[in-house]
């Protein structure tokens, strides 16, 4: 049984539906990111397992005692810890004193919250800074005073609402790291809401990709890059070119069908759900720019190979972008830095079966 | 350009230096005049602190201040609470109610609550009717009527102030309380008041300083021991006892030094407390919550009850200036148009100064507010900032200090109070700070690439300024226009020392009824009348844009 389970969750804002009936389970000591672009709901999902918002439907189990269905759990009863997304650190308050804020709360002497605190402190790196106001601090060591008034009672769940997103982009590598290694080690179960892919990516045990209110897909990141559940996904996790067309004849006994695209009759793709696609249907040819394959001279292989010319070339540090014109539609093409080719001049493409997939 | 800025800064400061800087300066110069000797010195100051009367003056007006906070925040907390978080009906109408005081003279209230809590008042003599007490009840003659008179004026200053707090403050500040453990009150006294500190403070600091500055209602409620009556007291009715006109100044320049350190204090306090990154990183409205049924039939009463406490003011007044003879009644009997007739057609002079001198006044606020905030805002002359803080400081200043320093400076040496322009002039002086902060907030929300791209297209300074600023700052402008003609309109303790004969405006005339004895009824018509007025102007202001509370918020931004 997981350790957490959100059971048929619904939760709206007069007529904004914020929270589709969504089903999630997390394991026990798992770190989930729930991600999604801006508004699709991660912070209300959020804040209904903090008992921050009440759900209108469906109910949320944290180690086997559900939340709502009996009763309405307080969030100070729930046991969890929370990182607010720009921290939510009391200002008029000394470092220390917004750490123990919630154990001086409970029946604990002086001299445990005291050292409490001190471990706490050392395991986020803030020793030394417990007598400052958090306006002495920079945004940075802020972040780890809400990570320690988070962590300091223990709490069962570790809940975090883009903790990093307010930071620059160095420090928030950095930090990234960090909390995954710390949140590790203390064994903690932990939700991660982020709209930053990459920081899913590198933080998380497993993603659950949101989208209006839906979770879309649930799987660890190379799942979720190599398999994803629809054309939504894959846009929002890493770059993808889809070619919109039609499946105009499905392979008996494989994976394959042929799909006629706006530039070409016939493409062989791969289908990672093979149910979806009956002939006729609309889909999208999809392949990653780092999955096509560039040659000079007509390659061997005998299907997906096509014709284009240069349109743009861009140049990105490690690896360069070309843009490929194919009767008027144009292909991203990752390839290696030191490539000569110039824009105007003509390619072939080849297009791997294996790797173009159809995404409805 | 610059040279011009300069020019203009140079002017504004002149301006400041002879309205301001010099009659306040002679008022503290004649605090040190010795009459007994004819010489100068610490003798003034020496006696008044060894004298036990004007040091129990003292100690009254202080514990007088510390009750009228005491009773504005035990009251203003909560209802600030309720406005803030709680969802309900007619909120903008408890609001506008709620904060209605803040525009009313100080004078509507004490005598509508004489007439209605008075020894033979409406609500005595209703309660002997009933036979629930054979005696009247001294409900309002007092010091407990008097906090109680100050509190309900002053209460606006911490509503407003601590509600803005309560709708500002980042609700996750809260929230994080409520997970880590925190329910209710905890919560409430350990985080989100100590938040509020600073909007708290900046209305606490006038809340204190008003029975420091308020001479009038002490004076009609029968008690004089404190400080600005003695020394309204002392100046205006002992002209003849020169020795205790001195000492009234010098109770003048105490209270004067008391309102400006105390001022300063709290701002200095606001600035330290002020906690950056306290802006909102949520989606969500604030925290508004929907209390249990019982809270807020609670919440209800409460606000209904203060609703009346505030409404009693127009209503009774409104009884009184349609009637005549209404005494020893709870309700008047016999109703008459006669009052108004008096003040409109017998001597129309009240109502014709009182437009006047405030019209003048505002056309100087005016000319002279606009550059003001042009410089403060736009330009980096030197001394800009201490004007600002010059006429910020304006805004502490008994009213009183500004009537007699002006009588003091301006009668022999420069005998402008020889003439009815002192008037305006005095106006102008004492309640400029509310058009400026108007012009100033306007201005800082007015994007400067604006008037760079009419400069960079080849116009000048000035006529960018007219063509471009003006329209655009305009709404903040009238907003302000009208909120100083308001204040002008009602301002009573600069003018009760430089009116002559002929000079008299409406607040005047409404002092000079009252005292006259039982002619009441013509005083309530003025005041009625001025209530009238001041709601359309508040009208006014509604239809320019911003809403009452805004232009309400305008005055409390003081
Ligand atoms: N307190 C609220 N009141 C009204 N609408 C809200 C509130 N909180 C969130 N929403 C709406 O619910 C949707 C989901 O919001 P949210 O959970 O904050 O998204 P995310 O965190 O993924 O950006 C959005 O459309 C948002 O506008
Ligand atoms: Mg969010």
């Amino acid at each position: 049984m997981a350790f957490i389970e959100i059971h048929n969750l619904f939760k709206r804002f007069k007529d904004v539906v914020a929270v589709n009936r969504i089903q999630l389970e997390i394991n026990k000591g798992e770190m989930l990111t729930l991600l999604g672009p801006s508004g699709c709901g991660k912070t209300t999902t959020l804040r209904c397992i903090a008992g921050l918002e009440k759900p209108e439907e469906g109910d949320i189990v944290i180690d086997g005692k559900p939340m709502l269905s009996k009763g309405f759990v307080q969030p100070s009863k729930r046991g969890i810890g929370m990182v607010f997304q720009n921290y939510a650190v009391w200002p008029h308050m000394k470092v220390f004193n917004n750490i123990v804020y919630g154990l001086k709360l409970q029946k604990i002497s002086r001299q445990r919250i005291k050292e409490r605190a001190q471990q706490v402190l050392k395991l986020v790196g803030l020793d030394g800074l417990e007598d400052r106001y958090p306006s002495q601090l920079s945004g940075g060591q802020q972040q780890r005073v809400a990570l320690a008034r988070a962590l300091v009672s223990n709490p069962k769940v570790l809940l975090l609402d883009e903790p990093l997103s307010n930071l620059d982009a160095k420090l928030r590598e950095e930090l990234r790291f960090e909390i995954k290694s710390l949140v590790r080690r203390m064994g903690i179960t932990s939700v991660y809401v982020t709209h930053d892919q990459a920081e899913a990516m590198v933080i998380s045990d497993r993603i659950a990709v949101m989208d209006s209110g839906n979770v879309v897909q649930i799987g660890t990141a190379q799942e979720i890059y190599k398999q994803p559940a629809n054309r939504f996904v894959a846009d929002f996790i890493g770059t993808m070119n889809f070619m919109s067309g039609e499946v105009v004849e499905v392979l008996r006994d494989t994976d394959q069908v042929y799909a006629r695209t706006e530039f070409c009759e016939k493409m062989l793709c791969q289908t990672l759900d093979s149910t979806a696609a009956a002939p006729g249907s609309k889909v999208y040819a999809s392949i990653r720019p780092e999955d096509v394959q560039i040659f000079t001279e007509p390659p061997q292989a005998a299907e997906n190979v096509f014709k284009g010319t240069i349109a743009h070339k861009a140049y990105l540090g490690n690896f360069l972008y070309f843009f490929v014109n194919i009767n008027d539609t144009l292909i991203r093409v990752q390839v290696a830095h030191y490539l000569p080719q110039e824009e105007g001049q003509e390619l072939y493409l080849f297009l791997d079966p294996q790797k173009c997939i159809i995404l409805s | 350009m610059t040279r011009g800025n300069s020019m203009l800064a140079a002017f504004l400061w002149l301006v400041i230096a002879f309205l301001v800087l010099y009659p306040l300066s002679i008022l503290v110069v004649e605090s040190f005049k010795i009459t007994s000797t004819g010489g100068w010195g610490l003798g003034n100051y020496l006696e008044f602190f060894r004298d036990t009367y004007y040091l129990k003056t003292f100690g009254n007006t202080l514990l007088l201040s510390s009750l009228v906070l005491l009773t504005t925040t035990v009251f203003g907390v909560p209802l600030a609470y309720i406005l803030a978080r709680y969802r309900h009906r007619g909120k903008t109408v408890f609001t506008a109610l709620i904060l209605l005081p803040i525009v009313l003279p100080a004078f509507a209230g004490v005598f509508a609550f004489i007439i209605f809590f008075g020894k033979y008042g409406t609500l005595n003599l209703l309660l002997m009717d009933t036979g629930l007490i054979d005696k009247p009840v001294n409900f309002i003659y007092g010091h407990h009527g008097l906090v109680f008179i100050q509190s309900l004026h002053m209460l606006p200053f911490i509503v407003l102030g601590l509600s803005a707090g309560f709708t500002n403050i980042d609700p996750c500040f809260e929230e994080a309380a409520e997970v880590e453990g925190a329910s209710g009150f905890r919560r409430f006294f350990t985080v989100t008041l100590p938040l509020c500190t600073p909007s708290y403070l900046a209305g606490a600091v006038l809340v204190f300083l008003w029975p420091f500055t308020d001479w009038l209602t002490p004076l009609i409620l029968g008690q004089v021991d404190f400080l600005p009556s003695v020394s309204y007291i002392n100046i205006a009715y002992h002209f003849t006892d020169v020795h205790r006109k001195y000492m009234g100044i010098v109770a003048v320049v105490v209270s004067a030094v008391i309102c400006i350190s105390l001022f300063l204090l709290a701002r200095w306090g606001v600035e330290k407390k002020k906690y950056t990154g306290l802006s909102k990183g949520t989606t969500s409205e604030g925290r508004v919550i929907e209390p249990s049924a019982l809270v807020k039939s609670g919440a209800y009463v409460y606000m209904v009850f203060i609703a009346i406490l505030v409404l009693l003011i127009p209503i009774v007044l409104g009884l009184a200036a349609f009637s005549r003879r209404w005494t020893l009644e709870p309700f008047p009997t016999y109703w008459t148009l006669e009052n108004f007739r008096l003040i409109l057609l017998e001597s129309p002079g009240l109502v014709k100064n009182s437009f006047l001198f405030s019209g003048i006044a505002l056309i100087f606020g005016i000319a002279f507010g606009l550059p003001v905030a042009y410089l403060i805002v736009r330009t980096r002359v030197p001394g800009k900032d201490a004007l600002d803080f010059v006429i910020t400081l304006m805004l502490a200043f008994p009213g009183i200090a500004i009537g007699v320093s002006y009588l003091l400076a301006f009668w022999q040496d420069i005998p402008l109070a020889q003439y009815w322009i002192i008037m305006p002039l005095a106006l102008f002086a004492r309640r400029l700070p509310y058009f400026l902060r108007m012009a100033h907030s306007s201005y800082l929300q007015l994007d400067p690439s604006l008037e760079e791209a009419s400069e960079v297209s080849g116009a000048g300074k000035i006529r960018t300024f007219f063509k471009i600023s003006l329209p655009l700052l305009l709404k903040g402008v009238l907003v302000g226009v009208v909120m100083f003609f308001i204040m002008a309109f009602q301002e009573i303790s600069t003018a009760i020392f430089l009116y002559r004969g002929g000079w008299e405006t409406l607040p005047i005339g409404i002092y000079l009824n009252w005292h006259r004895g039982m002619e009441f009824g013509i005083a309530a018509a003025m005041a009625f009348l001025m209530i009238v007025i001041t709601f359309i102007l508040l009208l006014i202001i509604s239809r320019i844009g911003g809403g009452v509370l805004k232009a309400a918020w305008g005055a409390a931004e003081k």
